[in-house]
């Protein structure tokens, strides 16, 4: 044994200078989900240059037709060509899903800060509603909200969807005002005779927006999969306008006469566009905070 | 500071009554000032064929001339005597039609609730014992992908894939005709819905228990035990789990609602004869007193979850405040 190892420190931990940290900035950016969503929402928007076929046109010569060089996705049991009505409903799909998403996010918005800077009754109030809104599974009120108004349309089911999803980022944003509603520069420009809004865009909003965003991402995710739902199950939007639900709710025939590609396509696109937006949110999330393990 | 427990026990059922009053109105009042005709669900198609004098007769019958204010009163008054009225659809006393349904819902919901729970406990340890190995990255990414699939089209693929082409097992209903009382029976047909509402919501809640387990192994007393040599077993399974546990039984208890109305899509794609079907059958087709007593089971479900959840988390977990509510952003996906 050397001198060394017979006499340790103790107590004391030989000095070690910190590894050196490498800053990367986009470490574990989603570059694949962001590229798929980016392929997949500009091709539904310049749908017309894609299409091969008019998506609306029943072609009933060629029904229930498999996947094959002219009908790239084969057709529908209505004649339709799916490859065609990919790109075009998924431009309905998305545009739901965005129009949802800015209804709830704005409802929550102005929700969530009023809530804030209330007085305690009236946030207590307003959270206890909110709280009973979550624990309400959220495709069973689109449902039964959409069942009772009847046939939807592109912005009917939106705002079901967009009224019905606001709840949970409401409360987030109710955190994050209650933190900051009492900060020295809100009392400030309250003083200074700042309304609301002024307030809830010049100081709340920038402070809150980076904790809401992977809560946002999220929305949209939810109302296109709430869509989609919705519309296999006849109670979305029905079977003329082409959005990739709809395309999905002549399932029950094709599981009858067995064409499997009416069921795989529109499923599998839409699953792709969920996956990304879940990476993209995860990563919004994830890059919020992350520490080290103490085991 | 010990409270009264009749005044605290009391509090809450005044919420609960409360809440249950509230949602009885608002179901009521919305479902009859939306538009449609509830006179299609009891006559069919034959109401298109009636003059306005007959419409008008057929609602004096069934009550919906009055105004909103004294039907309500007048469907708790019958409600109070245990009668909750016919539904239109299937001239039946209601009860009747959901006694013969709600058996079917609450075995799928009840065993896809169990195995939904013991799963992810299960899963959510094994991560995040192996947190950043292989196991928890595949498990990780299997789970986000399953979560990204929507129940309807997982159903679908199922069927698709066990149904039709393998014809393994059957795609739809709860039993073959005249195996009613046939248990493997039964059990054959539960196995495709059951896979969709368990693989629903497995993923979700194990993630939650991996993420709350990591939170835990940062602490500081993590440390402590470490440093007074408690094995990594040891300090997950008696320290880290344990307290992790009282929030995860909360939360339990207040995504009983979410398993059980994860249910109802599964349900129609199945053609699962339960509760699930029913109620999206009601809603769409006026049928208002189905719909509002599916509407108040659900919602009651609801209240009563949320209270059992926060009073689980109250006795468990002093530290919560007894005004306080319990944390309920983190179900808030269906």
């Amino acid at each position: 044994m050397t001198e060394q190892e017979l006499f340790t420190l103790v107590g004391i931990r030989a000095e070690q200078s910190a590894p050196a940290k490498k800053v990367r900035r986009m470490q574990g950016f989603p570059w694949i989900s962001v590229i798929l969503l980016g392929i997949i929402v500009l091709c539904c928007f310049f749908a017309e240059v894609i299409m091969t076929k008019d998506p609306g046109y029943l072609d009933l010569k060629n029904y229930n037709v498999a996947p094959n060089s002219e009908f790239l996705f084969g057709t529908d049991t209505l004649g339709r060509d799916i490859f065609s009505g990919i790109w075009y409903g998924g431009r309905i799909s998305v545009t739901i899903g965005f129009l949802a998403t800015l209804i709830s996010t704005f409802i929550a918005v102005v929700y969530g800060s009023i809530s804030g800077i209330a007085p305690v009754w009236l946030d207590t109030l307003m959270m206890r509603f909110t709280e009973i809104f979550l624990s309400v599974p959220g495709l069973l009120l689109v449902l039964f909200l959409q069942a009772i108004l009847g046939q939807a349309n592109v912005v009917t089911l939106s705002i079901v969807i967009g009224v019905t999803s606001w709840a949970s980022i409401a409360k987030i944003i109710r955190t994050e005002v209650r933190q900051i509603r009492n900060s020295e520069y809100v009392v400030a420009s309250r003083c200074m005779g700042g309304k609301f809004f002024h307030i809830l865009r010049k100081h709340l909003g920038p402070n809150f927006i980076a904790s809401i965003m992977f809560m946002v991402v999220m929305n949209v995710r939810g109302a296109i999969a709430s869509e989609s739902t919705l519309s296999f199950m006849g109670m979305g939007l029905p079977l003329e306008i082409i959005s990739w639900g709809s395309m999905l709710s002549l399932a029950e025939k094709a599981l009858l006469s067995g064409c499997w590609w009416m069921i795989l396509v529109p499923g599998a696109f839409l699953v792709t566009l969920l996956m990304c937006l879940t990476n993209i949110g995860n990563y919004l999330r994830k890059n919020a905070n992350r520490k080290e393990s103490n085991l | 500071m010990r409270k009264n427990p009749f005044a605290y026990y009391g509090k809450k059922l005044l919420v609960f009554l409360v809440s249950v009053f509230i949602l009885s109105v608002a179901v009521f009042y919305i479902s009859r000032l939306a538009p449609g005709d509830p006179l299609m669900s009891y006559y069919g198609e034959r109401t298109e064929k009636m003059s306005v004098a007959e419409k008008n007769a057929a609602r004096e019958k069934l009550g919906l001339n009055d105004p909103i204010h004294i039907q309500y009163i007048r469907w708790v008054e019958n409600a109070a005597k245990g009668d909750f009225g016919i539904s239109f659809q299937y001239k039946q006393d209601v009860m009747e039609v959901i006694g013969s349904r709600i058996g079917n819902t609450l075995l799928l919901g009840g065993i896809g609730f169990v195995l939904t729970f013991a799963g992810a406990l299960l899963l959510g340890v094994l991560c995040a014992w192996f947190e950043d190995k292989w196991i928890d990255k595949i498990l990780c990414k299997v789970g986000t992908l399953l979560s990204c699939i929507p129940e309807f089209w997982l159903s679908l693929m199922l069927i698709l894939v066990f149904a039709v082409t393998l014809h393994w097992l059957p795609s739809s209903g709860a039993y073959d005709v005249g195996h009613q009382n046939d248990t493997l029976n039964r059990i054959v047909h539960l196995i495709l819905p059951m896979t969709v509402v368990v693989l629903q919501h497995l993923w979700y809640y194990a993630y939650m228990i991996r993420n709350k387990l990591l939170e835990e192994t940062r602490a500081d007393y993590v440390l402590l035990g470490k440093s007074k040599g408690l094995s990594k077993k040891e300090i997950m399974f008696k320290h880290c789990l344990r307290n992790i546990l009282p929030s995860y039984i909360s939360i339990m208890a207040i995504s009983v609602p979410h398993v059980v109305g994860g249910t109802y899509i599964v349900e129609t794609v199945f053609s699962y004869p339960g509760i699930g079907a029913l109620s999206y059958e009601s809603a769409r087709f006026h049928d208002y007193n189905l719909l509002m007593v599916l509407c108040m089971m659900t919602g009651v479900l609801v209240i009563l979850c949320n209270l059992i959840g926060g009073i689980i988390n109250e006795k468990i977990d002093p530290r919560i405040k007894a005004n306080e509510v319990v944390e309920t952003s983190e179900v808030s996906k269906v």
